[in-house]
């Protein structure tokens, strides 16, 4: 009885459902068809850079992109709504402000800087003065003139004592700086504005590495700096969510969690961007490939790890381009140059060669990431030749031969022992990683053949930074960012900050500061090869190897001309959309 | 019964106060802060971390920083998010509405299904409908949400294109009112039914082993003798009793509506509360992680004595004097 009346009820309720569901899906997949078959194939004014694979069946683009006709959405990891280029810290908030704002200098495709907001600079190295001049033809995108007050008043938002922003223009070590930033100076005393288009900067002393610290994202004090005292950035950071910059899309709305939306700032002076609307779409390392499949994203950017298993489906979608850079970084293992053990070199090469590295970054990658020996980028202008650097090949007998050199003879037991103390190796394993998911079985098995017992203790990340800073650990995993530019001073300086490791060479400092006082970039080049090959030898870390970065776009949209220093953000002015 | 509740909620404040230190102090000697994590960032010197850690009050004993921290909350004032660089309250009204909303939705079919299941099954134990819903609601039951959202979005969202594959509204639309309604209900269905299957199953256990206590009762008996309509006796006599403990479920569910879930959202890209939290412990952002955990306990504590008035107006033998 009971069910009789029950079931239908739940039946017409599901039915009534479906049908309301569908209705509403079909209101929404009407997309206009177009009527002409097979148009001559639309070609480009830009072309794309020889570095992507290109697509080998456009007829495969999915209909739902072709019906966006002025729109790009590139897919990224969820930027937070930091829109301020001298606040945001994540690479996402950074992909949006690049859209938005303008640097003084851009990167090249080799990792040289060249003019951007600067159209050129002079370097004084007797008086230790850089003066940049400005080009006379930039606006804001509401019409205001940039000038030199403007980089002025940026300069001052990151040298405020209230400034806690990712910027260390400390770095650069502006004439006065320390005396605004720490004391109570009113003014900076190194920074002059001459005219409205030249800046001066007075530095304490010039160096190859002061171009790069002293370029930055520029802000225009009209709009930003309306209450602006020294101490008192609220003004600045209040208008984090409606940025207004140069660049060659103006800011139009954020959804947080969904999308950035950008509209084309058409008095942009590298000429109005092709592409009328620009959207920024969260995306997910599960979807980032579905969404470039069903033609929800033209472009994606950060959420498609660089292994085999991606390139091949993104290759099976057939329409879509793809590119592989080599990621500007390196994954390392890090020793504690602290314990005895590891301070003699030949331990830490037996290290290197008894560890089958290649097989470790195989398994996490697929052969899309290359051991290193270096800790530099290969595309940099500072990596040295590979034939002058030695390659840790996996080498187990070498291994030993130098294990025992250092005198950590086998006992009994299997293991190597030195004045009575067993060889054994704590190992911070930060979890979850990948690497270290892979990196971890390996080394235990494979010094477990060297005589060495390898203990992994798997911790959160935070954990591992705490006890590296607090020197409590001996062997960890870890990569590095790099910048363009090269100086390594923070990581292998002996008293560099971020040199946590205790290690301290005296030839390595030496290098380092020539290649640091050097502003000739065609000699820094010989003294960073020089500098490499001495840290090759000498193995402060045992470096591990460098990725790939993956981009990813529908074959609609052209005109992506990348490198590894230089990201599709600079692209963004002349990509466009190809209508077919 | 204001009395009561009155008196309940002054209670509530010790518990609060407590719960806060606990939390608070949890976070706080967790292994590294927001500082330590940027320390990725080779530009970053001693100094400079100095300062942050000054600006962001990191420096201070745990004591002031923790009174700094509560006096600040009692004023309405959650401080400022260090990952999104804006208040608390900003950050966690942008998200928590879009979790909410899931939430409700993911409630009610959960309910409305396991109510279903529960009471056919109970009245018609060992049937093979009975067989059936127990074998699929524990197959769904122990799927985890990743893979059963993974496959959803694959079969529905990519091969037959019928919903959209993640995300909130459509990307560029501007719709609003019926429209804007509309777009977001499609982009609900694939993560709301995934959640909606798996937690499903517990439910209905609960529902299936409540009536079958109750069906068995002497009362349950005597109504059936008295002659009353089957329709009669399974709904007025017995579902009203098989729902009594329910109601404590339910109300003690309440709070998970704004909680958010983590996994979920991140695969359907849904701009819930969860993943932001998450990501807010991954970097030690305190003030958002804090601010989040807080909510949480002052809403369960309201949930706990929501809990006890209602079973109290539901079932007069527990009726408070």
């Amino acid at each position: 009885m009971l069910r009789k009346k029950w079931l239908p009820l739940v039946v017409t309720l599901i039915f009534i459902l479906s049908v309301f569901l569908t209705s509403c899906g079909k209101t929404e997949t009407q997309t206009p068809q177009q009527s002409q078959e097979q148009k001559t194939t639309p070609t480009a004014s830009v072309q794309d850079s020889d570095n992507w694979t290109k697509a080998k069946d456009t007829s495969k683009i999915p209909e739902a992109s072709k019906a966006r006709t002025d729109t790009l959405i590139i897919g990224l990891h969820e930027p937070k709504g930091v829109f301020n280029p001298l606040y945001s810290e994540t690479s996402y908030d950074n992909y949006v402000n690049s859209a938005i704002f303008d640097s003084l200098l851009e990167v090249d495709f080799d990792g040289t800087y060249i003019p951007s907001l600067a159209k050129s600079w002079d370097i004084d190295k007797d008086n230790n003065t850089i003066t940049f001049h400005l080009r006379d033809d930039v606006k804001f995108s509401d019409g205001t003139p940039l000038t030199a007050k403007d980089v002025e008043f940026s300069y001052y938002v990151l040298a405020d004592p209230t400034y806690d922003g990712p910027i260390a223009l400390s770095a650069a070590g502006i004439k006065g700086f320390k005396e605004y930033n720490e004391g109570n100076a009113d003014k900076i005393e190194g920074i002059k504005v001459i005219d409205d288009h030249t800046i001066q900067i007075q530095l304490e002393k010039v160096l190859g590495t002061s171009l790069s610290d002293l370029n930055i994202p520029v802000i225009p004090q009209h709009y930003y700096g309306k209450d602006f005292a020294k101490g008192k950035l609220d003004g600045v950071k209040a208008l984090e969510q409606q940025p207004l910059g140069s660049g060659p899309y103006v800011f139009e709305k954020f959804v947080p969690g969904q999308e950035v939306r950008l509209v084309a700032n058409e008095n942009y002076w590298k000429g109005a961007p092709k592409i009328k609307h620009l959207i920024y779409k969260t995306t997910t390392e599960e979807t980032a490939v579905q969404m470039l499949q069903t033609g929800e994203t033209d472009y994606e950017t950060s959420n498609i790890t660089a292994k085999k298993d991606n390139v091949e489906l993104l290759e099976s979608l057939g329409f879509v381009d793809y590119s592989l850079l080599p990621t500007n970084g390196y994954g390392y293992i890090a020793f504690n140059h602290k314990l005895p053990k590891f301070q003699d070199v030949r331990v830490r090469k037996a290290l290197a060669y008894g560890l089958n590295r290649k097989a470790i970054v195989d398994a996490v990658y697929q052969g899309l990431a290359e051991v290193r020996d270096v800790p530099q980028s290969k595309v940099s202008w500072a990596y040295p030749d590979e034939k002058d650097i030695i390659h840790y090949d996996y080498n187990p007998e070498k291994a030993k031969q130098l294990l025992d050199e250092a005198g950590w003879k086998l006992g009994p037991d299997g293991y190597r022992y030195k004045d009575g103390q067993k060889f054994t190796i704590h190992f911070l394993a930060s979890s979850p990683n990948p690497v270290n998911d892979a990196l971890v079985p390996m080394a235990v098995e494979n010094y477990k053949e060297l005589g060495i017992e390898f203990v992994a203790e798997p911790l959160e990340f935070n954990a591992i930074i705490d006890k590296v800073n607090k020197g409590d650990f001996e062997m960890y995993f870890m990569a590095w960012g790099l910048t363009p530019e090269p100086d390594p001073y923070t990581i292998f300086f002996s008293k560099g900050s971020q040199n946590k490791i205790g290690y301290a060479n005296p030839k390595v400092d030496e290098l380092i500061l020539k290649g640091r006082e050097e502003t000739d970039i065609n000699k820094r080049k010989e003294i960073y090869h020089e500098l490499y090959k001495v840290l090759n030898d000498d193995l402060p870390y045992i470096f591990l190897y460098q990725r790939n970065d993956l981009n990813a776009k529908n074959s609609r949209v052209v005109g992506f001309q990348i490198s590894s220093f230089r990201d599709f953000t600079y692209s963004l002015y002349q990509a466009e959309i190809l209508q077919y | 019964m204001t009395q009561f509740i009155i008196r309940r909620l002054l209670q509530s404040i010790p518990t609060l106060i407590g719960a806060s230190i606990i939390i608070f102090l949890i976070f706080a000697m967790a292994p590294g802060d927001y500082v330590t994590s940027q320390l990725q960032n080779p530009k970053m010197t001693e100094e400079r971390a100095a300062q942050l850690r000054a600006l962001y009050g990191l420096d201070k004993p745990l004591p002031q920083r923790y009174i700094s921290w509560a006096s600040g909350v009692l004023k309405g004032d959650l401080g400022d998010s260090l990952l999104f660089k804006k208040p608390v309250v900003r950050v966690i009204n942008d998200f928590i509405w879009n979790s909410f909303i899931l939430g409700v939705a993911i409630m009610f079919f959960e309910w409305l299904i396991a109510s279903i299941i529960g009471i056919y099954s109970a009245i018609r134990q060992y049937s093979v409908f009975d067989t059936i819903a127990t074998l699929l609601v524990f197959i769904l039951y122990s799927l985890p949400s990743f893979f059963l959202g993974l496959v959803m979005l694959k079969v529905f969202a990519v091969d037959l294109k019928w919903f959209p594959l993640g995300g909130m509204i459509t990307t560029g639309s501007n719709y609003t009112g019926w429209a804007h309604i509309v777009d977001v209900s499609k982009h609900m269905v694939l993560p709301v039914a995934t959640l909606t299957l798996i937690s499903v199953g517990g439910l209905s256990r609960y529902f299936r082993a409540n009536m079958l206590e109750v069906i068995k009762q002497d009362y349950i008996r005597t109504a059936r003798a008295k002659g009353l309509k089957e329709r009669t006796v399974i709904f007025k006599h017995a579902l009203r009793n098989a729902l009594l403990p329910l109601i404590t479920l339910f109300t003690l569910e309440l709070p998970s509506l704004f909680a958010g879930a983590m996994i979920t959202e991140r695969i359907f890209n849904w701009p819930g509360i969860g993943k932001v939290v998450l990501e807010g412990i991954y970097i030690r952002d305190y003030p958002l992680f804090l601010g989040y955990t807080m909510l949480i306990t002052v809403l369960t504590i309201l949930a706990n004595i929501l809990a006890d008035v209602l079973y109290g107006v539901a079932d007069p033998r527990v009726r408070l004097k």
